[in-house]
């Protein structure tokens, strides 16, 4: 006989379990996120001004550039919803509390569409406020990033997980040593030495884009050292300057190495690069520590995009809103109670 | 086991790949059904891939996996929806609340409680239904893992590791709570790594040691084990070490 388990009838199967699983983590998210009425009117505000930013670039612009970069944008939107999507159905199906749901075909089916409604729903809506003639091509990006990322997500390099090297890992573990930093500001200040023949507008514009390449790379994070450091009770501050070695002894080597080889104007971009990396470097590890590295990410990225707005419309502002924003992102970290057992 | 009788699980010949590398090889098991089978080894030796694949979260990359009499190796699916499993405690979502979870897996919270029984109590359930996830111990964690393999009312349960982070206390509880349920009739399939848990409450026990068996332990073995458990864990211990494989 075969006995009937809780969420197997076709009830449950309709209810889509995973979906109302994950939309109910979401919802808890957004909410613990923005429980402050300050949260909120900073993520209307930052809202209003990213819609009236894409409206102001789309209407400004021939329609056929629009539209070309709305089809863009929706094939990468859709590609990405679609990779995201399955990730998180392998996550399911191997760690999930909802693992029977997640193997099943019908309901991984039901997941899936479920999402990407939702997916489409707000590109439409994004769509209509930033220019609705848009629509007709935006929507159909979107499906083709779903197909597009459907038919590649077969398609994967075999991985060993066991008794490998591992290079990428002991990279980016290297990256954070004080002589990695020291290296990369010796291989940007020998780039530089020919870049010298080029005219100021040039010459400023390598020197800043070649010190954000190299800082990014000694400014990883990994979300997992991030939250282990948390839990083994070492404060913000700790975890901090563990990831930041490498970037300070850039600061401190490729800085005054400019103002030497080029003058006080490139050591100035330099050092604003170095030090917008730091504080995106802060930002990254105070969100590690309180959220998923998925919604950590998303939340920075917000972040970044509230303070590029305001370096470019109030310049005067930005150190008042990044401290803002540190203080406030330390402060819940402390308020977070971490446990071992 | 006599002959012909009516197994609950019976693996012959399994083998598990991860990334390419196969972790668990050749593997015979066989459960018998309302008892405690109790699976052990050293970091690494493949219990959690094992436990993994029979509850469907992990493909089988050959043998035979019979599971109540039906073959059911290459349907990870239909593996998935006989057992009620314990996730690992770490992967539970932070933002969700205890009673959030058990609803999840088995509907209404009045429908899973008398599902659960004195595990409820043992588990120390009722501070922990309305805490957030992310707020919770590792121990705290661990309890409604546990209790997330149990709210599904399934008679094949799988608990991997499940006295990891918790107190004495509620070490002893879920032990002779979980051996009241196993007598009355549940399937239980327990990784453990101490051999005086397998010696005194498992009815039949595998050891696992670099993805093969290494000792098979049955009912008369863990009997005998019982009596003196401090001699069964040296000989164990020393049989593991000469690499002697084999049955005591």
């Amino acid at each position: 006989m075969v006995r009937r388990l809780p969420g197997t009838s076709s009830a449950d199967l309709k209810a889509g379990r995973l979906f109302r699983q994950d939309r109910l983590i979401l919802l808890n998210t957004i909410r613990a996120t923005f429980a402050g009425w300050h949260d909120r009117i900073i993520a209307a505000f930052m809202l209003v001004a990213a819609f009236a930013a894409v409206h102001a670039w789309f209407v400004d612009h021939p329609w056929m550039i629009a539209a070309w970069t709305a089809l863009a944008a929706g094939v990468v939107i859709g590609s990405g919803a679609e990779r995201l999507v399955r990730t998180r159905l392998a996550f399911h199906a191997f760690d999930g509390l909802l693992a029977t749901d997640a193997l099943h075909p019908q309901t991984r089916r039901r997941y899936m569409t479920a999402w990407h409604s939702v997916g489409i729903a707000l590109l439409a809506v994004t769509t209509l406020i930033v220019r609705p003639s848009l629509l007709v091509v935006s929507v159909p990006g979107y499906l083709a990033g779903v197909m597009i990322a459907g038919l590649t997500s077969g398609v994967r390099m075999p991985k060993r997980i066991a008794g490998t090297a591992r290079p990428g890992w002991t990279l980016r573990a290297w990256s954070h040593r004080p002589i990695a930093g020291v290296a990369a500001a010796t291989i940007l200040l020998l780039l530089l030495l020919p870049a010298r023949t080029l005219g100021t507008n040039a010459l400023m514009a390598v020197v800043g884009i070649a010190t954000v390449l190299l800082a990014l790379t000694l400014t990883s994070v990994d979300d997992a050292v991030v939250r282990f450091m948390a839990i083994a009770g070492h404060r913000s501050q700790r975890i901090f300057v563990h990831h930041g070695k490498g970037i300070a002894t850039f600061l401190a080597v490729s800085v005054p190495g400019c103002w030497i080889i080029l003058g006080a104007v490139a050591a100035g971009i330099a050092a604003s690069a170095c030090l917008a990396m730091l504080l995106l470097l802060t930002l990254r590890v105070l969100a590690y520590r309180l959220h998923t590295k998925r919604f950590a990410d998303l939340l920075v990225s917000i972040f970044a995009g509230l303070l590029m707005l305001v370096a470019y419309s109030m310049p005067v502002a930005l150190p008042v809103l990044a401290i803002a924003m540190l203080w406030r992102l330390q402060r819940r970290g402390q308020a977070k109670t971490w446990l071992l057992a | 086991m006599a002959a012909g009788m009516n197994l609950a699980i019976e693996l012959t010949g399994v083998t598990v790949e991860r990334s390419g590398q196969r972790v668990v090889q050749d593997v015979d098991l066989i459960v018998a059904p309302g008892s405690w089978f109790g699976l052990i080894g050293a970091n690494g030796s493949g219990k959690t891939s094992l436990l993994r694949a029979l509850a469907g979260r992990l493909p089988f990359a050959g043998g035979s996996c019979r599971i109540e009499g039906e073959e059911l190796v290459g349907d990870r699916a239909a593996r998935a929806l006989r057992f009620g499993f314990s996730p690992p405690a770490d992967k539970l979502p932070d933002a969700l609340r205890g009673r959030d979870v058990l609803e999840l897996v088995g509907g209404s919270i009045d429908d899973v409680r008398p599902r659960l029984g004195t595990l409820h109590q043992a588990l120390g359930l009722a501070p922990l239904l309305d805490r957030w996830i992310g707020d919770c111990s590792a121990g705290m964690r661990q309890r409604i893992a546990i209790a997330a393999a149990f709210a599904g009312g399934h008679s094949l349960v799988i608990l991997d590791e499940p006295f990891n982070w918790l107190d004495p206390v509620a070490i002893f509880d879920l032990r002779e709570v979980l051996r009241d349920i196993v007598d009355d009739g549940l399937t239980l399939i327990t990784a453990l790594h101490d051999l005086g848990t397998l010696a005194s409450a498992c009815d039949a026990g595998l050891m696992l040691a670099d993805g093969k068996v290494a000792l098979a332990l049955d009912e008369d073995a863990l009997r005998i084990a019982a009596e003196n458990p401090q001699v069964f864990e040296r000989q164990t211990i020393d049989r593991l070490r000469s690499g002697s494989f084999g049955e005591i």
